[in-house]
Formats: structure tokens, sequence, C-alpha cells
């Protein structure tokens, strides 16, 4: 492995309770790249970016670092945060920090301007003082992804981070996840079930489908002609 | 207005009695608002009948002649224990139901309530000398609380208050998104247990001093009407702990004035709290968008 390497599977088996949803997983994630995880649902999109940033534990193989286990800037699926919680948009934002925190340590000043940075860089700094559970899709995404930036990732990994919002919204969300990725050289690892929003944005496809994982440069794998037999192969 | 002074005074004959309510009532909303939060209202009404069973079991036994402790004020003190033992072990055997994903939760919460309510009864029955006594326990006689119980209320509240509040980050983060407080490497499943011990303890010690109407009335009535007009976790804790004080306070006046069983007047002080907040907020939503 080498020091470009930020995360590697080998031989992995993935799932939940024990039980497999993919097995026999290679892959390597390489520093800087955006690679992109297309596949149908319930192929194990989710599930194998929960075993990359240590959710779900790998149940069979290997899943290895060359120095230390990277940080993550998760952002999950908008829709598991329940919209009971009165939380504002710069709470959500700051529980980013929380990675750097001990225990019975209080929020430090710097941790809540970095926090405001984040908002700022995702165009976020207005929504602020609203409750996150009052703001739309496409505002509620930003923050997760603003919140995803205050723990200073390593690799920002997104779940379906565009479903269930309008177009105009998701090249919004799309362009400024290339944009921190071309900014910042962030490695980004996306799972997304809009296959046209990756072309020009991604570097890198894993494609899970019934032949298992195919991977391969985003300008090969999501060509006419590939995405045609990756859906025939029950790719999506 | 003198019967307000008068509660207030160092000479007040139920002082202890008030100073206890007063602190369960701001104490108990701190807890529940993780109740309302994780949506756990349901072990809000179970675990306090759960503790109730402890209780009339621990009497049972000390009535059959079996005893723990040495001393005068043995039968609280096994009372408590018993109060204890039985939200613990229902905590821990319905936390690990819930992790290894067997069944509904709420099937599991509802048989657990009509378990305890059934055994509650059993024991009380069966109990052929301190029946009444143990009635009135179990409605919650405040009014009777000894000098001991008080300071252990103090104590045992003061804690779990200190807890809830240095704490809210973590039991908040772990409740809202526990996928991203692992990837954060947060012990998710050890901040689950803190709360769960603390939300038992609160039930525990509630029940021996205000009876389980007013603890599970004290646990989701403020957090419910607080919810309502806050924004941010800290407005709501503070707003919730507010409210269940105003309610101890304004409840233990209208008992005192006009001699009605204090924890029902307690909740129906909640009550009509959660009734005017929830109107005002009706009310000022219509007036905008007008």
């Amino acid at each position: 492995m080498n020091q470009s390497t930020l995360i590697r599977l080998s031989e992995a088996s993935v799932g939940y309770n024990g039980t497999p949803v993919l097995a026999g997983v290679d892959l390597e994630i390489t520093r800087g790249s955006f690679v992109g995880v297309l596949g149908a649902n319930g192929s194990g999109k989710s599930t194998l970016l929960k075993t990359i940033v240590g959710i779900l534990p790998v149940l069979k193989g290997r899943l290895e670092s060359p120095v230390r286990r990277p940080r993550f800037g998760y952002v999950p699926q908008r829709d598991t945060l329940d919209a009971v919680y009165p939380l504002t948009a710069f709470e959500v934002a700051l529980m980013g920090t929380y990675g750097r925190l001990g225990s019975l340590s209080f929020v430090r000043k710097e941790m809540r301007e970095r926090t405001l940075e984040a908002l700022a860089e995702v165009r976020a700094e207005g929504l602020a003082n609203r409750l996150f559970a009052e703001l739309s899709g496409g505002e509620r995404q930003r923050v997760l992804i603003a919140r995803a930036l205050a723990a200073e990732p390593e690799c920002l990994v997104l779940d379906e981070p565009v479903a269930g919002i309008d177009q105009a919204t998701v090249e919004v969300i799309m362009d400024l996840t290339s944009s921190l990725h071309e900014r910042g050289g962030l490695t980004v690892l996306m799972v997304n079930h809009h296959i046209l929003s990756l072309r020009g944005r991604a570097e890198e496809i894993v494609w899970i489908s019934e032949r298992g994982l195919v991977c391969g440069p985003a300008d090969l794998m999501l060509s006419k002609e590939k995405i045609e037999e990756m859906l025939l192969a029950g790719g999506g | 207005m003198d019967t307000l002074l008068e509660m207030f005074s160092p000479e007040f004959l139920l002082r202890h009695a008030f100073y206890a309510s007063l602190v369960i009532g701001c104490v108990a909303p701190l807890v529940g608002v993780y109740l309302i939060l994780r949506r756990l209202v349901f072990l809000g009404v179970a675990l306090p009948q759960i503790s109730a069973a402890g209780i009339a079991f621990a009497y049972l036994l000390h009535t059959v002649g079996v005893h723990l402790y040495p001393h005068q004020e043995e039968e609280q003190f096994m009372a408590l224990t018993g109060s204890v033992l039985f939200v613990g072990v229902a905590l821990i055997t319905l936390a690990t139901l819930e992790r290894r994903g067997r069944g509904l939760v709420e099937g599991r919460v509802g048989v657990a309530y009509a378990a305890a309510a059934a055994a509650s009864i059993l024991f009380v029955s069966a109990n052929p000398y301190g029946e009444s006594t143990l009635l009135s326990l179990l409605r919650g006689e405040v009014l009777g609380l000894s000098l001991s119980q008080f300071w252990a209320t103090i104590v045992v509240y003061g804690g779990i208050a200190l807890c809830m509040l240095v704490l809210q980050k973590e039991f908040t983060f772990v409740s809202f998104d526990r996928e991203m407080a692992m990837t954060l490497g947060k012990n998710v499943a050890a901040w689950d247990l803190g709360l769960y011990l603390l939300i038992g303890l609160a039930i525990a010690f509630g029940v021996m001093t205000v009876g389980p109407l007013l603890i599970f009335g004290f646990l989701v009535i403020p957090p419910l009407a607080a919810r309502q007009i806050t924004r941010g976790m800290w407005p709501f804790s503070i707003a919730a702990s507010f409210i269940g004080g105003a309610s101890a306070l304004i409840g233990f006046y209208l008992s005192l004035r006009w001699d009605l069983p204090l924890g029902p007047t307690d909740v129906a002080v909640a009550c009509v709290i959660l009734a005017l907040v929830a109107g005002a907020k009706t009310i000022r939503d219509l007036l905008r968008r007008a």
C-alpha cells in the first residue's frame, strides 16, 4: 500500500448483523480523488460507505490505511435525521467539531469560529440561527456538508446527498462538492443515484452490480455504452 | 399571597416536601427532554410503573421478614432498593432487546407496563399489613417526606441535573445522529448506557418521592410545552426545566390553598401551561400568516 492510498478494502465482506451484503470486496480509495459510487437500490452502496467510515465492522477481510485511520466527514442520508429535535443549523454544524472534544470538555471559541467558516464555505451562514427541521432539503444538505467540513476531514463521505432534491438544487450541491474537492484537494466519496450529475465531477466510479464491484475512470464508466451495460447487469 | 409567603418561610412545616417537589419539577424535565427527542414517551409511562412494582415488592419482602438494612428507616431504604433494582433490570433488558432488534419496541414497552401494573397490584394485595402505607407511597405522598429522604432527593437530583447539563452535547449528539457520532470515534453504546442510567435513577428516586403519576407528568409535559416555543437545545432544556419548576410551585400553592391532592394538581397545572403555550403558538402562527 503506497502513501497515496487513503484506505483499502481487501477481500472484505460488508453487511449487517453478521450477514454479508457484499462479499470479496477489493477497493482502494486514493488521496485527493473524487469517487462516485453507483448501484441499484439495496445493492449495498450505503453498507459499503458505512463500513469504510467505521459505522459497521468489516465482517471478513481487511480494511487498512497506510498510517492511521483517516478523519472522515460523514454526510448521512438527510431523512435519517429526526425533525423532532429543536436544533438550530449552527448547533447541527457544530457537532462536526465534537470529534476533537474530550468528554466533559466545553465547546471552545475556535470551534465555534470553525463552524461558522464551514457554514460560510457552503454558503449557509445565513441559515445558522434557523431551526434545522424547518430548512428545505437543499438547505439541510448544505448544513450537513458544513458539519462534515467542521470535522476538518481528510475524506468527505456523502450518502445520497441529492436524493429527493429538485434538479436546480442538485446542481448547486454537486458544484459545491466539486469545488471543495478542487480547491482543497479534499478526497470525496459519494453515493449517488443521479448518474449524470457525476459526469464531469467524479474522477473514478465504483459501480455495484450483480457482477460485484466494477471500478474504473469516470470517463469510461459514465460513457453511454457502459451505463447501458451496467444497467442491464442490474447496476441501477 | 400569604400562602405563598408561608411556603417560602423557613418555619414552614412542609418545607421539605415543597423544596423536594420543586427540585424534581425542575430536574425531571431535563431528563424527559430525551424521552421526547428519542421518541421514548412510552418508556416514560412504563418505567415509573416498573419502579412502583419494585417498591411494592420490597414492602412485601419486608412484611414477610426479609431485612436488608439494620436501621429505623429500613422500610424506605428497602423500597428504594426495590425501585432502583426493578428499573435497572427493566432498562438493561429493554436496551439489550433493542440492540438485538427483536420485535416491536412499543410492544415490549407495553408488555413491561402491563406486567408491572399487574405485579404492583398483586404485591400490594399479597401484603397483609402495610397496604395503606404502601398505597400512599405509590400515590406519591411527598408531604410525608422524611429528612433523610429529602436530602437523598436533593443529592441525587442535584447530581442528575449536573450530569444532564455538563453532558448535554454528548447526549444530544448520540441521540440525534449516532452514525456521525460513531465516525467521530464516540462510544455510542456507553453514552446510551449513561443516559439510560440517569433516566432510571431519576425515575426510581422520583417515584419514591412524588409517585409514578407525577414523575411521568414532570418527565413529559414540560418538554412538550418547551419544544413549541424554543429553538436550540439549551433554550429547550432550560425552558422545560422552568416550566416543570413553575408547575411544581403553582401546584403546591393550589394544593395548599384549596386542600387538593398534590400530584394530580401539579400534573393539571403542567397540562394547563401546555395548553396555554400551544394556544399562544397557534395564534402567533395565524397572525404571521395573516
